[in-house]
């Protein structure tokens, strides 16, 4: 018997059942995402087409004069390549960090319960406050700071090092210390997952401990990788904090930029870099996302 | 309350999830009330799927389900009075053994002292007292079996439909808890519909046994009917125990037909009253493993047996109360022979021995 | 970040499969490279915390630098009651009662859209995107957006309305992530069963699936308090005339230069451990309640 013509809208009828059943249940979280986030982004939009007096007035319009100014301005191309600097720096030690925290507690700690409690002590800060864990460098960083005071001490240098705090090694000394925890827990989530079998037969066929990390360990923990990395880039370069003060007003990031733009009201040149960079920001993301899908990933 | 009645009936039941390929394909089937019946079939073969139609799990694509002579398709499980044994049993990891088995009282609505004393009823059917407040995680499979049913069965359901309940268990606990189903689907006296693919556990519990193969059933009967007389090929091999053969009729006279082989004078088959067949048609036959005799070549067939097969002996497994003896036969590749113990080892064989393999021409049976 | 919180239920019973370090043999030299290494991590991540709850215990003389000068609570009284820090208590008020509303609403909209997600449906995967894009827009620019946007429609930006929806905008995306890590330990054929048992739909949610996922349900509760207790970018522009306490804390690093600034930082430090220890402590509680009978 074959499914007769009295199937068809049945299944049609489920199918539909079943899609209004999907869109009650994330009908909360769409009623707070449209008018927070879609229709923010949408009003940064518009006003970057807009014209301005100057004093915080929009003319609304269709103008690409803030476009034409923020591409045409030298300081653009400053600020993107201080943020994209600020960025690759900050990936790339709290990678290396994270990578090596994750496949110590995975593959080095033999005991479960320990390697759980030491995950969760590098977890702990995370819950605490972001620019309280920022500022607390300053005693150890500033001119007077321990660090200084130690090397004095140590007679390894007569001059107390300026280039400790307010500069942009502190910019990136913050941000790896708040975001290194982005790229622990992904990856250590993806080690975690890796059969035991899987490295015990490596070793078996004869597999070197950098061929068991170049082979297995590598490839299996790239989902976890791509999801610390969309963290980490996002945040810093969405980040005008950090910048602002452990640089001292000496660096600016574009979102700084943008910041400073938006204390002076300048609306639209502020909306049409804020636009720019969501499109960079978009443009690295869905490449990333292109790795890896990251909801069949968290699911699994 | 409607029927108390447990007996169902399928008519052309279909089901399809893709709207293109129907894994349940027109499947007719009624089983009695009070009546212990298995699917069984390989995976994938829609077994399942009909176990849940029933369930009020699944809504089939096309066809009736009848319980107790009312449709219940598009019913709530409550409201058909069936109750689902689920495979690995899916008991509430954070309740107590009393509390899953309190479970479908307490949806009710059923006051807490009055479902409390109802569970440990129960509780005590099932030997599980001393358990009772166990969490699910701190039970061995044999007991979480036994909680799982004890809460399918509290809700007095006139079926109760068991999906592959006994693969989480090791050999021995299946074979125990095997009885264990059998005692209280007779406490009971209800319908069980119970899915497996283990041909051993169909034919000890059921009594009507349901070959599926492909969404479709491929025969249903008593456990002997379906072991002993399979009706074709499928159902032969699946139920196993059986060398299925097959060749070309060559002559055909009033009892009996003769297949073209390689053996030397063919194979003599008794006419069945199923069976029609004439000179030329391409036919498979059964002949049981316990019914092949080994004959050592040159030997005298013992008295009944006119076939023979000229064969070498492949390999050799012991069974216990039988040896496992796999011949490669000239026409066939795989023949099997389940020699009696005492029998094989009074003149044992090796590997690459030559021997005739050989039956009582009346027990081999044409299939269609 | 998600599955971290998921994972929490197995570290009171550790019985999984999971591939922990090969356990023949002797420590190979790797071993203790990384150990430094880790050791070292430890030491950055809390070494700079440590100074400031130690700096701020100084007294009157204390400035913002080792070495301590004296011991006394002072920058601690200084920060409630002077008005040249600002309005801490009152922020501090508004932030703990902000946090508790987006906590509430962030659990629920996670719990439902984790439902929701477990089944595909048209138009799902714009949903998550969306949600994702959320995540990963900058703050300040959604802040600035959703600012402007309450001012076009004539509405008054305040901590209760603007910043509340912006800090939901950055901590929904979180706990639906969080969510789907949880959701990915529930086995759904427990919910066949309740239905098969005669359970309607909520009583499935009340009876089965909220108290088998009431530790997952913890941890998002825990990233919505604190990711709304620390909730900075977003609010910038969206808190209105009435700051919540990171806006204050960020106000103070621009003017303050004393004390008071690392007692506040002490201060807040206490309440996020309070928070973490209250739900660490419920989710233990929570196993252990299953695990009590265990002796019976």
């Amino acid at each position: 018997m074959q499914p007769g013509p009295s199937s068809a809208p049945s299944l049609a009828q489920t199918t539909s059942r079943a899609n209004l059943a999907g869109w009650l249940y994330v009908s909360p979280l769409v009623l707070v995402l449209v008018p927070f986030f879609v229709a923010p982004i949408l009003v940064v939009l518009a006003a970057s087409f807009f014209a301005t007096d100057g004093f915080g007035g929009l003319t609304p319009g269709f103008t690409l004069a803030s476009y034409v100014e923020v591409l045409h301005s030298a300081l653009t191309l400053k600020l993107y390549l201080a943020t994209i600097k600020f960025t690759v720096l900050t990936w790339v030690f709290t990678l290396i960090i994270g990578f090596f925290v994750a496949y110590f507690l995975v593959f080095h700690v033999r005991n479960q319960l320990l390697a759980i409690g030491l995950f969760l002590l590098c977890t702990v800060p995370f819950w605490t406050s972001n620019i309280i864990r920022m500022i607390s460098w300053i005693p150890l960083l500033g001119k007077e700071g321990l660090i200084n005071q130690a090397l004095l001490g140590a007679g390894v240098i007569r001059q107390p090092l300026e280039v400790l705090l307010f500069s942009d090694l502190a910019v990136v000394i913050a941000h790896v210390h708040q975001l290194t925890i982005f790229m622990i827990v992904p990856i250590f989530n993806s080690m975690a997952r890796i059969d035991k079998k899987l490295i015990e037969a490596a070793i078996d066929a004869g597999a070197s401990r950098f061929d068991i990390m170049r082979l297995i360990v590598v490839p299996m923990s790239k989902s976890g990788i791509a999801l610390g990395t969309i963290f980490v880039v996002s945040i810093v370069m969405g980040d005008f904090f950090v910048v602002k003060v452990m640089s001292g007003g000496g660096s600016a990031s574009v979102v700084s930029a943008f910041y400073e733009d938006v204390g002076v009201l300048q609306y639209p040149t502020a909306a049409a870099s804020a636009v720019l960079l969501t499109l960079v920001l978009v443009a690295i993301v869905s490449l990333i996302l292109r790795t890896v899908d990251i909801r069949h990933e968290i699911t699994r | 309350m409607k029927s108390d009645r447990g007996d169902i009936e399928l008519a052309g039941v279909c089901k399809s999830f893709d709207g293109v390929t129907n894994v349940v394909d027109g499947v007719n089937l009624r089983i009695a009330d009070g009546a212990y019946c298995c699917f069984i079939g390989p995976s994938g073969c829609g077994k399942t799927t009909i176990l849940r139609m029933i369930a009020g799990h699944e809504d089939p694509t096309a066809g009736e389900i009848v319980i107790g002579g009312q449709n219940v398709v598009g019913l709530a499980p409550v409201q058909r009075r069936t109750a689902m044994m689920f495979q690995s049993y899916a008991l509430f990891p954070h309740l107590t053994v009393r509390e899953n088995i309190a479970f479908a009282l307490r949806v009710r609505g059923m006051s807490k002292a009055d479902r409390l004393r109802a569970a440990d009823a129960m509780i005590e059917k099932v030997r599980l007292t001393q358990f009772a407040d166990r969490l699910p995680a701190q039970l061995s499979g044999g007991q979480q079996q036994r909680v799982a049913l004890a809460r399918a069965a509290i809700t007095e359901p006139r079926v109760l439909l068991l999906d592959e309940p006994l693969s989480a268990l090791d050999e021995q606990l299946r074979v125990q808890m095997r009885q264990e189903l059998r005692r209280m689907q007779q406490d009971l006296g209800i319908t069980f519909v119970h899915v497996t693919h283990t041909q051993l556990e169909a034919i000890a519990l059921a009594d009507l046994v349901v070959v599926m193969e492909q969404g479709r059933i491929k025969q249903a009967g008593a456990a002997r009917e379906v072991y002993a007389h399979p009706h074709d090929r499928y159902v032969a091999e699946f139920m196993g125990g059986q060398n299925v053969l097959s060749g070309r009729v060559e002559k055909v006279n009033g009892v009996s037909f003769t297949l073209a082989q390689a053996a030397p004078s063919g194979i003599e088959v008794p006419l069945q009253a199923r069976s029609t067949v004439s000179v030329g048609d391409k036919v498979d036959i059964a002949v049981r493993r316990d019914d092949v005799v080994l004959v050592r070549s040159g030997k005298e067939l013992p008295p009944g047996c006119t076939n023979s097969l000229p064969s070498r002996v492949l390999a050799i497994e012991y069974q216990g109360y039988f040896v496992k003896v796999m011949l490669d036969t000239v026409p066939d590749d795989a023949f099997v022979a389940y020699v009696p113990e005492k029998t094989f080892f009074a003149d044992p064989f090796t590997v690459g021995d030559v021997v005739m393999a050989t039956w009582a021409t009346g027990s081999a049976l044409p299939l269609a | 970040m998600s599955a971290v919180l998921a994972d929490m239920p197995e570290t009171v019973a550790p019985a999984t499969t999971k591939a922990i370090a090969p356990s023949k043999g002797g420590r190979p030299w790797t071993f203790y490279v990384l150990a430094t290494l880790f050791a070292l991590y430890v030491l950055a991540l809390y070494g700079p915390m440590f100074c400031i709850y130690i700096l701020s215990f100084q007294d009157i003389r204390g400035g913002l630098v080792f070495p301590m000068k004296g011991q006394s609570l002072h920058w601690f009284i200084d920060l409630f009651t002077q008005v040249r820090t600002g309005d801490v208590k009152g922020s501090f008020d508004r932030s703990i009662k902000l946090a508790v509303i987006v906590t509430i609403i962030t659990v629920v909209v996670s719990f439902l859209a984790g439902l929701g997600f477990r089944r595909r449906f048209r138009g799902d995967t714009v949903v998550f995107y969306t949600m994702i894009g959320s995540l990963v827009a900058p703050g300040l620019v959604l802040g600035l957006g959703t600012g402007l946007l309450f001012q076009a429609l004539g509405l008054n930006a305040s901590w209760y309305t603007s910043a509340l929806g912006a800090q939901l905008s950055w901590t929904l995306p979180f706990g639906v992530l969080v969510m789907f890590a949880v959701m990915s330990r529930f086995n759904h054929v427990w919910e066949e069963a309740a239905y098969d048992l005669g359970a309607s739909r909520w009583q499935s949610i009340r009876l089965v699936m909220i108290p088998v996922l009431a530790p997952g349900l913890v941890a998002v509760a825990l990233f919505g308090f604190t990711l709304s207790y620390d909730e900075f970018a977003r609010s910038l522009q969206t808190a209105g005339s009435l700051n919540t306490l990171p806006l204050e804390i960020w106000s103070m690093t621009l003017n303050v230069t004393s004390p008071s600034l690392y007692a506040l930082g002490t201060v807040t430090t206490i309440v996020s451990f309070i928070v973490i220890g209250a739900s660490l402590g419920s989710i233990v509680l929570i196993q252990k309640k299953r695990g009590s009978n265990a002796k019976g």
